[in-house]
Parts: structure tokens; sequence; C-alpha cells
């Protein structure tokens, strides 16, 4: 049996699209033990059919390489375990790419009996695949062009004549290879960022729907009882444990606004004044039906709303969650919770990332306020802050890429190809959209969006909250030190296939993990040595980018931060100091052990294979 | 005292750990189709999560539907007998709930048994959502509400300590029908 006795089928799932062809193949324990699972697998083999391509590979292309990947402890008895990543060459950045999604689908995928899945090529038509119990189909569906994702969802676990059925699924705008499209599960559980669900697009995936019965190996369950009926009880006599059932991630609007971070109009400001119109209490108190959890998970952090009054009567979704609130709410001027949960429910409808979305349609506006765009530019529809008409009208227009939408759809990179004035106001890092965290009071999330492997995404470092309400006077190598931290323990979570919510949130000791993994697999690797694995992949990560042309130039603070002092609010006049940023950046460079350009050593490349 | 699992769909969050610890309780392995509730989920319209477990039925129709008089109610839980039991699956069908559960592992439908009378869901559920409460109680949460709002009553304001209550109360002799 080997040293890994639990945790892992050892199996990894490989489809061709193009041939169509399928086949199971070992992972050696020595993959297994290096690379962990999840992103890890994930990166490792994203590597390896770059270099299989000579580093030429065409984001949408057949020869891109998707990876679904759940980890080790996917649908275990530990806290909120249902999560899953899908990794890949994203097209928002053509570098290294990956989101994760909560749900059902990972833990189902797992009992199929595969650690992973690995996919390339392209089908000849709109198909789905059907992985159950460990055989595999691709399925003709052209029927299910244009459909939305939970029409989808609905007409294949019609078709397969089973409900019990999990998907992961794309809708229009994945179709349509928005590069910002995501990919959707049971209705409102998605993996966002990064392009995913243009990438199932352009293989002509429509969804990958799973149907699982097997054991999930455990190596000593008894232990793992134990160890996870000791996190239990933390979580669940922790004093804000029924506030985070109550209102989840929407209570942290009221947090963003009194500490100065909630992006509002583009980020030009960090608080908003009519915060209170759609926060968490607004939430709870009209609009929430029910509660929400991702599979294992005591919090329950969704949050099933609907609208009962007005012009949106009717509207029904799970969420929105803080991010979704911000970027669609604040950051748009929108101070009406109902058109913020329609505009929601339709980019998960049409399968697309609402934080990018809040991003590109901010950046229309004004643009639009400062003369950068015409009227022309806009299809001849002014567009002002808060008019949720106009957005709404915008968000399918980019679904469809219909007029303006077509270039929105785009990203970040094509409206500024476009528009090379926009560059200004688009908060963007590698072409990836800034996450609901406004950065000019933290160096520190700054440089975490600057250095995220993904682009400007909070994943990797969330650092704004320690930095703001310990670290005002922390020297740059201790701010460094804090994104290299969460760098390093955040995408940990992210391998292991489990949310990092208990951790960051309720303050579950991130220790309590290696206790999990001893007793999952038998191996007692210790938490150093799971963190070593993941700064390795980290390493990983960045050589991949490094060899698709990503240096010091590309890891730089928007001109927003720089230039853009915050206008209102506790943070009014704050900006990111160059100088400061320049030497953080030399600070962090060093300490992870990259070269000034932010090269790593390339002999490291070898340890990779 | 007869005691029943009791389900609040409304407190339901879909979390299917109730699955998890059922597997876990009867099988000793991790895998929630293992188990003898299953959270059915439903969208959009209605939203619903609600947990399926079998209730113990006094008169179970999965015993009528039994063609070898394998199910039988024992000191409160309708239990199959192994030795009989030809797994014809004839009870996942009569079932008027779809309680009992089937997987390719395991020869016998899979029943909720109470755990020997202290079920491991209810303990593990996060928003006590499930209940494990005696037979008698069902119904009062019903009864308590019918009488709180029978529509004949007063209300009066008062003041308790500088508080603002109320009262209710019916009027004596003022009886209508």
């Amino acid at each position: 049996m080997g040293t890994v006795k639990g945790g892992y089928f050892k199996k990894i799932l490989k489809i061709d699209l193009s041939a169509p062809s399928w086949r199971a193949e070992p992972l050696t324990e020595e993959f297994i033990l290096k690379y962990i699972g999840g992103r890890g697998f994930g990166a490792k083999l994203v590597w390896d059919n770059l270099k299989a391509h000579d580093f030429a590979i065409n984001p949408l292309g057949p020869e891109n390489l998707l990876v679904i990947a759940p980890g080790p402890f996917t649908g275990l008895y530990l806290p909120s375990s249902g999560k899953c990543s899908f990794i890949s060459i994203s097209p928002a950045t053509g570098i290294y790419g990956d989101s994760n999604m909560g749900g059902v689908f990972g833990v189902e995928l797992r009992q199929t009996g595969y650690d992973s899945v690995a996919i390339t090529g392209r089908a000849k038509e709109l198909s789905f695949i059907f992985i159950d119990d460990g055989d595999v189909s691709i399925i003709p569906a052209p029927d299910l062009t244009g459909k939305s994702c939970l029409e989808a969802e609905g007409l294949i676990k019609q078709r397969l004549g089973d409900h019990s059925i999990h998907l992961a699924v794309i809708g229009p705008a994945g179709e349509n290879l928005v590069n910002f499209a995501c990919v959707n599960s049971d209705w409102s559980r998605n993996a966002g960022r990064t392009g995913i669900g243009a990438i199932l697009g352009s293989k002509n995936i429509k969804a990958v729907a799973v149907r699982g019965s097997k054991d999930l190996p455990v190596c000593d369950l008894d232990k793992l009882n134990e160890e996870t009926a000791k996190a239990h009880v933390y979580l669940r006599n922790h004093k804000f444990f029924k506030f985070w059932q109550e209102q989840g991630l929407m209570c942290v609007i009221d947090y963003a606004d009194n500490m100065g971070i909630l992006p509002t109009y583009n980020f030009r400001d960090s608080s908003f004044s009519r915060s209170q119109a759609i926060n968490g209490f607004v939430m709870e108190s009209k609009y929430k039906i029910g509660d929400s959890a991702c599979f294992g998970c005591s919090m329950a952090c969704g949050n099933i709303c609907l609208v009962k009054e007005g012009k949106y009567t009717g509207t029904v979704t799970e969420g929105p969650e803080y991010e979704s609130c911000a970027m669609l709410g604040s950051n748009l001027g929108v101070d009406k919770f109902s058109a913020v949960l329609k505009a929601n429910s339709l980019c998960d409808e049409l399968g697309m990332d609402t934080i990018s979305v809040g991003n590109l349609i901010g950046a229309m506006i004004e643009g639009y306020e400062q003369g950068l765009l015409t009227l022309a530019d806009l299809d001849s529809e002014p567009i002002v802050w808060g008019d949720d008409g106009k957005i709404i009208n915008l968000i399918e227009k980019i679904s469809r890429r219909e007029g303006i939408g077509d270039i929105l759809a785009g990203g970040s990179r094509a409206v500024i190809r476009r528009w090379p004035k926009m560059a200004s106001i688009l908060s963007q890092v590698k072409g990836l959209e800034q996450s609901a965290y406004d950065c000019r009071a933290a160096l520190s999330m700054a440089l975490g969006y600057a250095t995220c492997d993904v682009g400007a995404h909070h994943t990797r470092a969330w650092t704004v909250a320690k930095e703001l309400e310990d670290g005002q006077n922390w020297t740059l190598e201790e701010k460094a030190n804090l994104v290299i931290y969460h760098q390093t323990v955040r995408p940990l979570f992210d391998m292991l296939g489990v949310c990092r919510l208990p951790w960051i949130e309720l303050g579950l000791n991130e220790r309590h993990y290696a206790a999990f993994f001893s007793a999952v697999t038998g191996v007692d690797l210790g938490f150093e040595e799971l963190m070593s694995r993941s700064r390795d992949i980290y390493d990983l990560t960045r050589l991949i980018n490094v060899r698709l042309g990503i240096s010091r130039k590309d890891d730089q603070a928007l001109t927003r931060w720089l230039k853009d002092p915050v206008r209102t609010g506790v943070r009014a006049g704050k900006i990111v100091d160059p100088d400061d940023f320049s030497r953080i950046l030399d600070t962090y460079y060093q300490l992870r052990n990259w070269d000034e350009e932010g090269r790593p050593d390339p002999k490291l490349e070898h340890q990779f294979g | 005292m007869s005691k029943q699992l009791a389900v609040i769909p409304e407190r339901c969050s879909g979390c299917k750990i109730c699955e998890v610890v059922c597997s876990i309780k009867h099988f000793h392995v991790t895998n929630p189709k293992k188990s003898a509730i299953r959270v059915m989920v439903v969208y959009p319209h209605p939203v619903v999560r609600m947990p399926i477990v079998c209730s113990q039925c006094r008169i179970p129709k999965c015993s009528e539907g039994c063609p070898v008089n394998a199910i039988v109610r024992r000191n409160g839980v309708v239990e199959i007998d192994r030795d009989e039991c030809i797994s014809c699956l004839k009870c996942l069908k009569s079932c008027p709930f779809g309680a009992l559960y089937v997987h390719d592992d395991v020869e016998q439908p899979i029943k909720c048994d109470l755990c020997g009378g202290d079920p491991a869901c209810v303990k593990a559920c996060p928003k006590d959502a499930i209940l494990f409460i005696p037979e008698h109680v069902l119904g009062q949460a019903q009864r308590l509400n019918n009488v709180l709002s029978y529509y004949h009553m007063k209300e009066i304001e008062y003041f308790d300590r500088g508080e603002k209550k109320q009262i209710r109360y019916a009027e004596i002799g003022k009886e209508e029908i």
C-alpha cells in the first residue's frame, strides 16, 4: 500500500476531447507528497503541458490544459471541506490562472475515484462530459447552446434521469469566450476568476457532470474524527459563529466601510455614504430567506435572498457575498440592495465573474464622466453612477458580446487596447481586475495584489485587515513577510481542498490542518513541511509566469494607487508611496530568493521536472 | 417514552454534515452515499433544503410493502430484520418520504436506526435543523401558535421598569361562537 495510506485514490483522469479519448493514469506517492493536491497538482500539470508545447500556448486553443482538482481533504468530515480548484493558463492574463469553488461538486468528483481530471483538446460540437463512477462519456448536446447555467443544469439532470448529479457548468458568457466567464455549480457556487469558463467554452464543453459513490480514503478515521471534533467545538464556541451563520461575508460591508477599504465609485473612494442600504443587516432583515453552506461547513456563509417588492420582485439567488455586493453595489454607486441582488443573479445565470464585471462597468462609468469615452463609445447609451437599469443592460450585453459588450468581454486588456487612456482608471494587475479591497491605506495589500500569481486577486494575500489593525508601524520587511505568509498558507488550503474561512475569519489555528493531514494520509509531514510544499508551488507558478514573460515590470502598483488620493472618508488623502512600493518589492523579492527582476533561480525549474 | 427525529427545513443550510457523520457511524467510512439521511436541495422556485430521514412511522408503509415481513417496529424504531430481508427494494418505493436508501456496496437497504437512541446527525448539525424529541412534543409548536393567534384576545400595553410591554388575555363573559 505504500506510505500514503489515505487521502488519495492515486489516480488521475486524463481526457482528450479532440480524439475523443480518456484514460486513468496512476499518480506516484512521490508526486502526491510533493504537490499535495488541488492547485499543487494543477500547477505541476500545467507546467508539464507548457514545456511540452515550448511555452507557446493559446489559452483558448485546444492545446491548453484545464485541471479540475479537489484536494485530499475534500468531502471529509473536517471543517468546510467542499473546495475544488480549476487550474489552467488564463485567457484574461495569458499566465497561470486558477479559481476555486465550494459546494458539493468537488466531493462528488472525488467519489468517482479520481483525484483530479485533466482536460485537453476540443470537442467537435457543444457537449458535456459525464464522469460516472470511473466511467467517462462525452455527450453531444448542441441543444444546450445559449442556455443559462441553471437551465443547462436542469436539462442535463433531466437527460441523465438523476436529480442527485452535481455539475460544473458554464453559461452563455463561457460559450461566447468572455475572458472573465466563470464556472457555476448547483445554481450559485462559482469558480469565478481568471476566465476558467471561457476555457471550457473554447473546448466546446458546456458542463462536467459527476456522479460518484466511492468511499473517500482515510488512513485513521477515528483519529480524524477526534481532531475534527476539537475544531468543531472551537468554531461553535466562537463568539462570532452565530453572526457568521446569520450574515456570512455580508458582514464585511460594514467592516470595510468603517476601515475605509470599501471600493466605491470605481475605487476612487474607499467608503460609501449609503453603505447602510446594502449591508448585512439590510440583507438579513429584508431579503434573507435561507442559509446556505458548502459541503461540510458549519459556518454557512451563504445567504439565500429574495426580492419581495419593487421592480426586481421575484429575483432569488444565493448571495450576494461581500465581493459581489461591493463590486456591483458601492463600486458602481448602487444603493439599492434589490438591484445588487438582480445584477448578482444575472451574473450567476450568464456565468460571469462579479468582481471583473463590477470593475469594468465602474471604469466605463468613470471613463464617460471624465470624457475618456464618448457617447458613441457607449453605443449612445449614457451611463451614470447608480443607474441599475443600464448596468443590468450592460451585463447582458457583455455576455452576448453585443456592441460595447464585445470589447468589455475581452476584459481590462481589451478595453485598454481599444481606449489606451482607460489604463489610468482601470484597476487591474496583469490583466486581472482588482478584488473588492482598496489598498491605498495598506501597503502590504498593494504588494499582495502586485505579486499575486493570478493577477490583482485577494485570494493569495488578504493582509489589509491585519495591517490596518496591528501593523501601521511595521517595517517594510514585516509587511512583506506577512504577504509571504499569506501567500503560503492561503494556497495551502487550495491544495488541501478546504475553505480558508474557518482560519481567517474565526481564527481556527492553521496547525489543525497538519493534524488532519497526518490522520487522513498516515504521513506525518507536519505544518512546516506542508507550508514548504505550498511555498514551492508559489515558486512554480512564478517560474511559469516568468517563462510567459512576467517580470518586475508587471508587479507594479497601479496609477490609481500611486496618484489618485482617496477622496473622502477615514482614508482621505491616502495613496501608495512609489518609493515605499519599490522598496517593499525589493524586500519581497529578497525574502523569496528571487532576483531583482523577480525571477526565481532558473535552476529551480529542474525540481519540477 | 418514544423519541423521534424532527427536521426543521427552514434552518437547514445543506452542508451535509449529517450525511457524513451517519456514514461514519454506521459503516465506518466517509461516504455521504451510504447515509440514512440525505439533504434534498431544491431551487430556485421554491428554495428548500430538507433532510430526508425515516420518521419511524407507527404504521410503516415500508413494512406494508415488504413481501417477507422483514420490517417491524420495535421500541419506537422501524427495523429491517437483516436475516429476513431479501433486498427487493420494494420498501424504497413504498416509503412515502423516500427515506430509505441503497448503495452498490451495501447488500440491504440503508435505513435510520436512531443510532440506538443517540443520533449522530443531531449532535453534529451546526444549525440545529435536526432535533431528537419525545413524540408528544411533536405538534407543540403548532398548538402554541394556534393559542397565541386566538383572535378574540385583547391586548393592553403597560410599563415594566420603564420598558414598554404588552399583555394579551381573553375576556371572561365575552365568549363568542
